[in-house]
């Protein structure tokens, strides 16, 4: 009997550990969707400001118009965000939010880079991007931000190889050298983000083991004070037993 | 809140995804072609105006290029041009000229963009009232960039960025450096990306002809 008790007890622990996760990695994931949330409104603002200040305006002659940039900066930018927010608020936390966002994420980067005229320093927003996805501790999103990344490049490369590679005729193997930077990016992410899980486990089992140890210790203490109560023994030699083997058995 | 799934958003996720795909991919497109679109293509003179307020080098090469003051795109061909002049050191002389249209108040052309070609070390900045030197050497849109040679032979006009106010290298900035190289470049001319400089090309045509 006390064997299957202890099972019994066991199963439960890894269930609450397994709930505890759920619990934990949900609030994780819904709060990196709020994080990215802010930041997909931010990034509008921002490409609103880089566009207003780069290149406000078209000119022909003394005549001028608001630059194209800037309506790209407002629809485009918009259309990028949209998607991403409208799943924040829908699905918060589920795996079509954050891989929309991933992509939303390297769109963002390529929209900036064309905003602020090519300037090397914007291309730093992609590896920026995949630090910030990494706080998901969910490794396929980086694998969507980079096949994200790697069709804007293929398509961009193909049609209009300078805007890329900074050269007019590239070397064919010089995608390889770019592949190489973002999969050593990710790669090191992918661990840490699988070490982070690994932790958030860990923490779980820990709050799950301490949670039934607290439960046992009350349920027996009860025990033992009713036993105390009754003048009986019966109570002591049925409940305690039995709850002391649980904990034992962990 | 995640295993929630009923028809109504397996009809509508995949709408929605497909949706804004398209737009993004229509937006970036849409983009893609507006910076790959050149100004309007003029015909500048083969031969150095004489009209022309500038002065020609008799011994090197000398390079032009007319910017519209206020014209965001020019601020890419600012920055190819200094990358250029960092490279074709003391083999070229060369002039920015930022042309002024007709009828603008006197601290109009006092632009950032102005300041920083000035700040290229070995550019001369003109300042080109009512864009009268743009019309004797037929330019019309900004970042023009001509290259004459020592006999006032010109030897390349096209732009020097890539694409609209985009930086980086383009072929109109490698087949100037072909020519102050002494090589022969596969063409002697590029698309240029810029804001419509407001004079008229035409005058620079009849000029010459």
């Amino acid at each position: 009997m006390s064997v299957a008790v202890s099972e019994q007890a066991v199963q439960a622990i890894v269930r609450r550990a397994e709930e505890r996760y759920g619990v934990e990695r949900l609030r994780l994931l819904v709060a990196t969707d709020h994080l990215f949330g802010a930041l997909m409104v931010g990034q509008w603002i921002f490409g609103i400001f880089v566009a207003l200040t780069f290149s406000p305006f078209a000119w022909e002659g003394k005549v001028k118009a608001l630059h194209m940039h800037v309506w790209t900066a407002v629809l485009l930018g918009a259309a990028i965000s949209s998607l991403p927010l409208a799943l924040i608020a829908w699905r918060p936390g589920a795996a079509v939010t954050r891989h929309v966002i991933a992509a939303a994420q390297m769109l963002w980067s390529a929209l900036l880079i064309h905003l602020s005229g090519g300037r090397i320093e914007t291309h730093f927003h992609v590896f920026g991007s995949m630090g910030i996805l990494a706080g998901y501790r969910d490794w396929p999103v980086l694998i969507t931000a980079t096949v994200v990344v790697a069709a804007d490049h293929i398509i961009r490369g193909l049609v209009w190889p300078e805007s890329v590679y900074g050269i007019v005729n590239p070397e064919w193997w010089r995608f390889l050298e770019h592949a190489f930077w973002v999969v050593y990016a990710i790669s090191f992410l992918a661990v840490l983000c699988r070490r982070g899980v690994r932790d958030m486990r860990a923490i779980a089992e820990r709050g799950a083991e301490l949670e039934a140890l607290s439960e046992s210790e009350w349920r027996t203490a009860s025990v033992l004070d009713r036993s105390k109560e009754a003048g009986t023994s019966e109570a002591h030699a049925a409940g305690a037993p039995v709850a002391r083997e649980r904990i034992a058995a962990r | 809140m995640i295993t929630h799934s009923t028809r109504r958003t397996r009809v509508v996720l995949p709408a929605l995804l497909l949706g804004w795909a398209t737009a993004v991919t229509s937006g970036f497109a849409i983009l893609l072609r507006y910076k790959t679109t050149p100004g309007e293509a003029t015909q500048p003179l083969q031969r150095w105006p004489s009209h022309s307020r500038l002065t020609p080098s008799s011994d090197l090469a000398t390079l032009v290029l007319f910017a519209h003051p206020h014209c965001p795109c020019t601020h890419a061909s600012v920055s190819e041009l200094a990358r250029l002049m960092s490279r074709v050191s003391g083999r070229v002389v060369a002039y920015v000229v930022v042309v002024r249209p007709p009828g603008v108040p006197e601290d109009w052309d006092d632009t950032e963009l102005r300041r920083r070609a000035a700040a290229i070390p070995g550019i001369r900045v003109i300042r080109d009232g009512e864009g009268l030197e743009a019309a004797r050497f037929g330019a019309a849109v900004s970042g023009l960039t001509l290259l004459y040679d020592e006999k006032g032979q010109l030897r390349f006009a096209g732009g020097i960025t890539a694409s609209r106010g985009h930086e980086g290298e383009s072929f109109g900035g490698r087949r100037i450096l072909a020519v102050l190289a002494g090589e022969t470049p596969d063409r002697q001319d590029a698309p240029v990306f810029g804001c419509a400089l407001g004079a008229s090309a035409n005058v620079g045509v009849e000029e010459g002809s």
